[in-house]
């Protein structure tokens, strides 16, 4: 079965090198999207295959063994590629009409393939990968090639900021991870995954590594208060890219502290109660800076962030259930955790990559500006509906599945530990249902302000093509699948959440739900809605007339509630926490004037923290400006004076 | 499960489907005694319905099918929190571990689609409505779990019907559950079915108003499903409140029914007269208000844990 990844990476290979040797670019492009998403497809089929056949630990290269023991087929491996191949398929097939805008601009588009692939092959490897340095290198890869990626409209200034915003960014926290796999060597003395072990016991080394892996993860993962990079990178990035960096990229870093958790042992319970508390964080301010938001793209990576969060409050429950060996809380925490980081894959996906299709038809990111697709393309809208309603947590899609678990853990917590956890984990109920209230009302928002009512900015037609409908369709479909039916999925999860318990009481999801009863009341709500459906529109009595506007006939589409009006009740309630800022100008004269209104919305990791965090280091540096002259011989000294002292300093270490 | 379990479970969610516009009546005729006024029969809300269901339906022209949709998905999701709503001690159709989750998310199902239905007009009327909605959702979420998720952590159970069973009358702690859950579920009830000091149920025209302004461009069916849907969702804030009671009719089962009828009259009288005493709140002061319902329901679980 190995055989199968490995076509799969090929052709994965081979689609980048014909994307740069066949001459017609539009032809390129064609070969690309198949080649590649054959590949992936080989890739997806590999770890359905092995996830099934749970715990079979297969050698990636039969008759290597030496080069086979760099990679681990081990469930959690196999489930983060599950992940990785099931968001990037649809990603590579909405390739295909998006970038035909790009196609008079032949060589950026053909450097954007190849990187493209680069990433997804990158990112498949790099979880597979069980050797510190393969990882590195991969890691090293994937942050690069992504951020060739970002540069396909290099010429424009906003690109270039924020590219290299995550280009900056993304390598601080490579160089904290360099620190903590070193220290990780140094105390196991092995470069392996398998071998890695960090106790309390090896003293501070466990504090700065444990510190240095989470800080270098979470700043991947977009955890606040290091998810500055995200909203900046994920708005530039090409739709097809950032689709896939918000679904599967930010997940290597769930993926590393999932690593991490494995490394750890055993764990305190500091650890478990600072995740909750961070995640909560993020959850909650995640998505109220997210309704703050105009820019469709940068409001779903705030998205991204609280859902990150909702993922990191799964990871924390089971760190707590791991710290006390709690076999029904570990299953609900990770497992949680780990069902939601596929479907949020899955949605945010599909909600990246319609809002990909808005773009390219309505060439404008700023939902005030849109209004009306409905109209014009209403199985679209139906589509990006469903992905709505998903990432709001809401019943019966896959959203709703996946916080459901955790809840359940909240719950199973307070019951089995007592004490203070029932008012703490009452709080992260009321917390999460916090947030849950936010997103609906946030995606009430951008469904509203951008699909419904009349045009704001008149567009001719919207065309969707066949491809875009086939990739959102499965998107959608695949939300349908696991909110209904959720068994399907649970049974690889547990698989996978058995790495992290002990012993031999391995728990079956069966135990925590009666899952037959959600799956038939979630059945038969669908059904009774089609079916009401199908009655309303066979009665005859209807017709159309003018909306209602108190006898005012002239209603124009400029008079419709904007984005900004409707977010402005619950973000009015929490304005300095959220760096809001408005400009007003009224007209105080008798005549009417020109008045104005402006907003925006900062942040307070980016303006609070990183920009006074640079600031001071800039001043620092400033300060030993002295150094710098224009004569080289100065530089030859300071050379020569770095040579002296590391050379003194190893003689003096040597013999004394 | 056995057939006559299941038809026992079908009881509850017919008798409220029959009863529900009742209480809506029973409301309204208080209030007009209040206010001293003969006011309309009780059955007027029965009247009301079938007018509505022969009624022409008409859209605006700005409307897109999710105006078609929306009442249809958003009544659906109500009828279906009936079946997991206990009656007192009858055991709803499905009662299963995690249950008092999907009751909060299906109404959260049901407040997206009337939101998306009532923006899909277009209109700046809708718009406010839909607005406000959202944002006292967001208030009136947390309230839910303070009340009846706090009893979930005191109990240690996770579904609604054994959530109501773990109230115990011995207790001397029980006493002041029924009675904080009881004020924090009447604000809920209040938000989340429009009444008074939230929202004004009879003047749609006024800008200042939440639910009604949403459906001002709805008639025919769709208000039909609009309508019911929120007479439904009275009966089952009041069920969910009339069950805090539940002890009552574990001691003796017609105690317990007397109980019932006499507490879900008691909060129609105490709707009634907070809508003949008090006028509307201001917008700016309500999640004031919601937040304050927030703070009394974490007094339940501090009983439980500094107390005990």
């Amino acid at each position: 079965m190995e055989i199968l990844f490995l076509i799969g990476c090929s052709l994965i290979l081979i689609g980048a090198v014909l994307a740069v040797l066949v001459k017609p670019i539009q032809l390129a492009l064609r070969i690309y999207v198949g080649v590649l998403s054959a590949g992936l497809l080989f890739n997806l089929a590999f770890a359905l295959v092995n996830l099934v056949h749970l715990p079979a630990t297969p050698l990636l290269f039969p008759g290597f063994p030496v080069l086979s023991s760099f990679f681990r087929l081990d469930g959690l491996a196999l489930f983060f590629l599950l992940i990785i191949t099931s968001a990037a398929i649809p990603a590579i097939l909405s390739t295909l009409s998006y970038l035909n805008h790009y196609l008079h601009k032949a060589a950026a588009v053909r450097a954007f393939l190849v990187s493209f692939s680069l990433v997804l092959l990158s990112t498949q490897l790099l979880v597979l990968a069980n050797h510190a340095i393969v990882f590195l290198i991969f890691w090293e890869l994937m942050t690069l090639m992504a951020y060739l990626g970002l540069l396909l409209e290099k010429e424009k200034p906003e690109i270039q900021k924020g590219s290299f915003i995550y280009f900056a960014t993304t390598h601080f926290a490579t160089f904290c991870l360099y620190i903590f796999f070193f220290l990780l060597h140094s105390q196991s003395g092995s470069w392996l995954f398998s071998d890695f072990q960090l106790t309390q016991s090896s003293g501070m080394v466990f504090y700065v590594a444990f510190f240095f892996g989470f800080v270098g993860f979470a700043i991947k993962a977009g955890f606040m208060p290091f998810h500055f990079w995200l909203p900046h990178a994920h708005s530039i990035a090409p739709t097809v890219l950032s689709a896939f960096l918000s679904a599967v990229i930010i997940k290597t870093g769930i993926y590393g502290i999932f690593r991490m958790l494995e490394f750890c042992s055993p764990l305190p319970l500091w650890i478990g109660a600072g995740i909750l508390a961070i995640s909560l964080f993020s959850a909650i301010f995640g998505v109220w800076y997210a309704l703050a938001q105009h820019d469709i793209k940068k409001l779903l990576a705030y998205h991204s962030i609280e859902n990150i969060g909702i993922i990191g409050i799964g990871i924390g429950l089971g760190c707590l259930g791991i710290t006390y060996s709690i076999q029904p809380l570990i299953w609900l925490g990770l497992g949680g955790a780990l069902f939601h980081t596929f479907n949020h894959a899955i949605f945010k996906s599909l909600l990246f990559l319609g809002s990909g299709v808005i773009y390219s038809n309505l060439h404008t990111r700023n939902i005030e500006l849109m209004g009306g697709i409905v109209k014009s393309a209403p199985w679209f809208v139906g589509l990006f509906l469903i992905g709505s309603v998903a990432i709001s947590g809401l019943p019966p899609l896959n959203g709703f599945m996946s916080e459901f678990l955790i809840y359940r853990g909240f719950f199973e917590s307070a019951s089995i530990f007592g004490g203070y956890f029932p008012f703490f984990m009452l709080l992260m109920t009321v917390g999460l249902a916090f947030v849950g209230g936010l997103a609906l009302a946030c995606f009430t928002k951008i469904n509203s302000i951008m699909f419904l009512g009349n045009e704001r900015s008149p567009h001719l037609k919207f065309t969707v093509t066949g491809l875009d409908y086939l990739s959102l369709g499965l998107l959608a479909f695949v939300c349908l699948l696991f909110g209904i039916y959720p068994q399907i999925i649970l049974g690889p999860i547990s698989s996978v959440v058995a790495i992290f318990q002990s012993g031999e009481s391995a728990q079956t999801f069966s135990t925590f739900a009666q899952w037959n009863f959600i799956t038939g009341i979630f059945a038969a709500i669908i059904l009774l809605i089609s079916t009401l459906i199908i009655w309303k529109v066979s009665r005859t009595n209807q017709r159309k007339s003018a909306a209602w506007g108190c006898g005012y006939a002239g209603q124009t589409s400029r008079m419709q509630y904007t984005a900004s009006s409707y977010a402005d009740d619950i973000n009015g309630i929490a304005v300095s926490v959220l760096h809001l800022k408005s400009k007003v100008k009224i007209p105080e004269t008798i005549f009417p004037e020109t008045s104005r209104f402006h907003s925006h919305a900062g942040d307070f990791s980016e303006d609070g923290l990183v920009k006074p965090a640079y600031s001071w280091i800039i001043g620092k540096i400033t300060s030993v400006d002295f150094l710098s002259r224009t004569d080289i011989r100065f530089y030859i000294l300071f050379m020569l004076l770095t040579v002296l002292f590391y050379g003194g300093t190893a003689i003096l270490w040597t013999y004394l | 499960m056995d057939l006559s379990v299941s038809l026992q479970g079908l009881f509850p969610f017919v008798l409220i489907l029959l009863v529900s516009p009742f209480l809506v009546g029973l409301i309204n005729k208080q209030k007009a005694i209040l206010t001293g006024r003969i006011g309309a029969p009780v059955w007027q809300p029965y009247y009301d319905l079938a007018r509505l269901s022969r009624k022409e339906t008409i859209y605006a022209t700005s409307a897109s099918f999710i105006s078609r949709i929306a009442p249809v998905i958003s009544f659906s999701a109500i009828l279906f929190t009936l079946l997991i709503l206990p009656i007192g001690y009858v055991r709803p159709l499905f009662s299963f571990n995690g249950d008092i989750i999907v009751f909060a998310y299906l109404l959260g199902l049901a407040r997206f689609f009337q939101i998306l239905g009532a923006m899909d007009i277009g209109s700046s009327f809708e718009g406010m409505g839909a607005a406000r909605e959202a944002t006292f959702a967001v208030f009136a979420e947390p309230i839910f779990f303070f009340t009846l998720g706090s009893l979930a952590f005191i109990s240690g159970h996770t579904s609604i019907y054994d959530i109501y069973h773990s109230i115990q009358l011995d207790e001397p702690s029980a006493l002041v559950f029924i009675i904080v859950s009881s004020i924090s579920g009447f604000i809920l009830l209040v938000t989340e079915c429009s009444r008074m000091p939230i929202d004004d149920p009879n003047t749609h025209l006024e800008l200042t108003m939440i639910h009604e302004v949403m459906i001002l461009d709805n008639s025919g069916i769709d208000l039909f499903l609009y309508q019911y849907g929120s007479y439904i969702k009275i009966m089952v804030y009041a069920v969910f409140e009339a069950s805090f009671f539940n002890p009552f009719s574990m001691a003796n089962e017609w105690l317990g029914f007397s109980v019932f009828i006499v507490v879900i009259f008691l909060l129609t009288t105490v709707i009634a007269w907070v809508e003949t005493m008090i006028a509307r709140f201001k917008m700016k002061s309500i999640p004031q208000y919601l937040l304050f319902a927030t703070a009394i329901g974490i007094l339940n679980l501090l009983i439980y844990t500094f107390v005990r």
